[in-house]
């Protein structure tokens, strides 16, 4: 017999107190795990969301960066339009490197003509287009033809295996992006020229058709010269440009990070109490324990046990413990954000991404760790105290 | 084998109150020797037993163990020291619950500073035999008598083969015949290991046991009486310490 296997028979012979403990390490675990992943998903996913546009500054129509958001942050389709003509006014102005407008549209709602209800799309020009061309030449070094569209991370074919349908036109599929955990992964890309082709198609075989109105686009994705202040070329913009809106890419999302960070403070302030609740509640537990427990460890004492041998196994419970209740923990936060990422994200408004598997093991690893620690933190007071009580008197009534 | 150099213990009970439960005794345990401790409730003979052992730590005064001092070593050397030279038989019951007879009898391996011995399994199953236990190896105490539950530890406290017995009150809780059954154990032991045994009881009728009877009165030694002349004393000779 060793020392884990006396931890152990001891902790099957203690089944209620065993219960407690091993329960507060799965709560401390759970939830912690629970809130990083949540947390780090979310902030990872607007990250993701913001290289993905690839823009210092967007500029879109005044009024339109709520639906713009929502659009790229949760996937909800929106169209708004300002002139075109603000490409070239934007290029003019000092700090400005180049300019590229996108026309931002939707499929029907239930319509035979689309295969998938209210997809947001996102219609580029390859001409000017410093955003999505980086990414697709890793896949389409040739970019995309008239007719081809790539897809976020959710989208597939669904018409004859490569293509979609959108407004009666069939488009090809020709890859997907990688995930961003944003309504981004809801998105489908195309040029100008499709958008304009479906648009065209539409009239004959939509139910309703696509209108782009002439010489209008959605928004215009600016990139400003390296060391530029790009405030201050906001502001220019801002006076400069009546209707419109520029939004930093370091501003964008503001809402969604601010949800964020609230949900992050709750997440502090519930760690802060349920963390020291649980050590608390352990040390009692423990000390109670180790109260009970003193004519046994006593025992042990007189056997030949030292000191430290004493400690070390009502520590090596305590880990058991901790380990068994924090796996329990961490097996149902990590079942949790699978399920329901979907019913957290609509809920909290927040996108969300899940993380590699790498990134979810060290998580994991971090979540056992702070379990552990808490258990054994707790349980070390009581422990040292017990080791070093005189047996003579450990073994007395 | 062991040695109380005017040893004395006083506990302190908070508050400024203490109690000495032990005063100025000087005895000697020789190798070989079946003592008994004798003395009404509260006379000092447990907290004696466990000055003897290194259980506690004498207020003044010395303890050696086969002439070491048993409070200049360290935890950890005291610890080994208890663990291989002295077996222990005590007044409540002290099997480990949660462990079956077999695993508490190989206990006291475990804190061996060599680590697993092959030899144990064996042994234990010899001890428990020993003590007419051999069918009782999975049996949790719960599942065993007082008796045999203290024959239990009295196989517990054979496992690393010590040199000595300290039984602190082995029959207080056990009826006439277990008690009787036990003592012939402790006997047999005696005779047939060569074990140093003392044993603490309050029960004049097991005195007869002993080869010396040490008689303790609030915290000292008041007699001592010779039942044999192994010690090359006269045979029942009864000596009164002033």
């Amino acid at each position: 017999m060793n020392l884990l296997q006396l931890a152990w028979k001891n902790i099957s012979g203690n089944g209620l107190r065993s219960w407690v403990v091993a329960l507060c390490a799965l709560v401390v675990a759970a939830f912690a795990l629970f809130a990083t992943l949540l947390l780090r998903g979310a902030a990872t996913s607007l990250e993701l969301a913001t290289d993905r546009l690839g823009a210092d500054i967007v500029v879109v129509p005044e009024g339109a960066q709520t639906e713009m958001e929502g659009a790229l942050l949760m996937g909800v389709p929106a169209q708004f339009w300002m002139p075109e003509e603000n490409v070239k006014k934007l290029a003019a102005i000092p700090g400005v490197e180049a300019v590229s407008p996108q026309v931002y549209l939707a499929t029907l709602v239930g319509a035979s003509c689309c295969s998938v209800s209210q997809m947001f799309m996102i219609g580029y020009d390859p001409q000017t287009d410093f955003t999505v061309r980086p990414w697709l030449d890793k896949q389409l070094p040739g970019g995309l033809a008239r007719g081809e569209v790539i897809g976020g991370d959710y989208i597939s074919a669904t018409e004859a295996g490569y293509g979609i349908l959108v407004y009666g036109d069939l488009v090809t599929l020709k890859g997907n992006l990688e995930p961003t955990g944003t309504g981004l992964d809801q998105s489908l890309f195309f040029t100008l020229e499709t958008a304009h082709d479906i648009a065209h198609i539409s009239e004959t075989q939509a139910e309703e058709p696509l209108v782009i109105p002439p010489n209008q686009v959605s928004a215009i994705l600016v990139k400003t010269k390296p060391g530029a202040d790009n405030e201050k070329i906001a502001v220019d913009i801002f006076r400069n440009l009546p209707g419109v809106f520029p939004i930093e890419s370091a501003n964008l999302f503001q809402s969604s990070r601010a949800q964020l960070t609230s949900l992050l403070n709750m997440v502090v302030i519930v760690m802060a109490l349920i963390w020291p609740l649980a050590i608390v509640l352990i040390g009692m537990i423990y000390l109670m324990a180790a109260n009970e427990r003193r004519r046994e460890l006593g025992v042990l004492r007189a056997l030949g046990a030292t000191r430290r041998f004493v400690a070390e196994s009502l520590l090596t419970e305590a880990s058991l413990l901790a380990l068994c209740g924090a796996s329990v923990g961490i097996f149902l936060a990590v079942l949790a954000i699978y399920l329901f990422r979907r019913l957290i994200v609509s809920s909290l408004g927040v996108p969300f991404l899940l993380p590699s598997p790498a990134s979810l093991a060290l998580e994991i690893g971090i979540g056992l760790l702070l379990a552990m620690l808490s258990v054994v933190l707790a349980a070390l007071l009581p422990a040292i105290k017990i080791s070093r009580q005189d047996p003579a008197i450990a073994m007395r009534e | 084998m062991i040695t109380l150099e005017d040893v004395t213990k006083t506990y302190d009970l908070g508050k400024g109150n203490t109690v000495t439960a032990v005063r100025g005794v000087t005895l000697e345990i020789a190798a070989g020797e079946f003592a008994v401790l004798i003395g009404r409730s509260g006379s000092g003979k447990t907290t004696l037993l466990n000055l003897a052992a290194g259980l506690t730590r004498p207020t003044s005064g010395r303890v050696t163990l086969d002439g070491v001092d048993l409070w200049k070593l360290t935890d950890q050397q005291q610890s080994y020291l208890r663990n291989r030279k002295i077996g222990f038989v005590f007044q409540f019951p002290s099997l480990l619950p949660t462990l079956t007879t077999y695993e508490n009898v190989i206990l006291p391996t475990m804190f061996g500073a060599n680590g697993h011995d092959s030899q144990e399994p064996e042994r234990a199953r010899a001890m428990l035999e020993r003590v007419g236990l051999s069918d009782k190896l999975h049996s949790y105490p719960r599942q065993l008598s007082a008796g045999q539950q203290q024959r239990v530890v009295i196989a517990r406290s054979l496992i690393n083969q010590p040199q000595l017995l300290l039984a602190d009150e082995p029959t207080s809780n056990l009826d006439e015949r277990t008690e009787s059954e036990i003592m012939d154990l402790f006997r047999d032991l005696h005779a047939g290991l060569g074990l140093t045994v003392v044993l603490v009881t309050h029960t004049r009728q097991l005195v007869s046991s002993g080869m010396r009877t040490i008689e303790m009165a609030d915290g000292r030694v008041v007699s001592e009486i010779l039942a044999s002349a192994d010690l090359g004393l006269e045979a029942g000779v009864t000596r009164t310490i002033p």
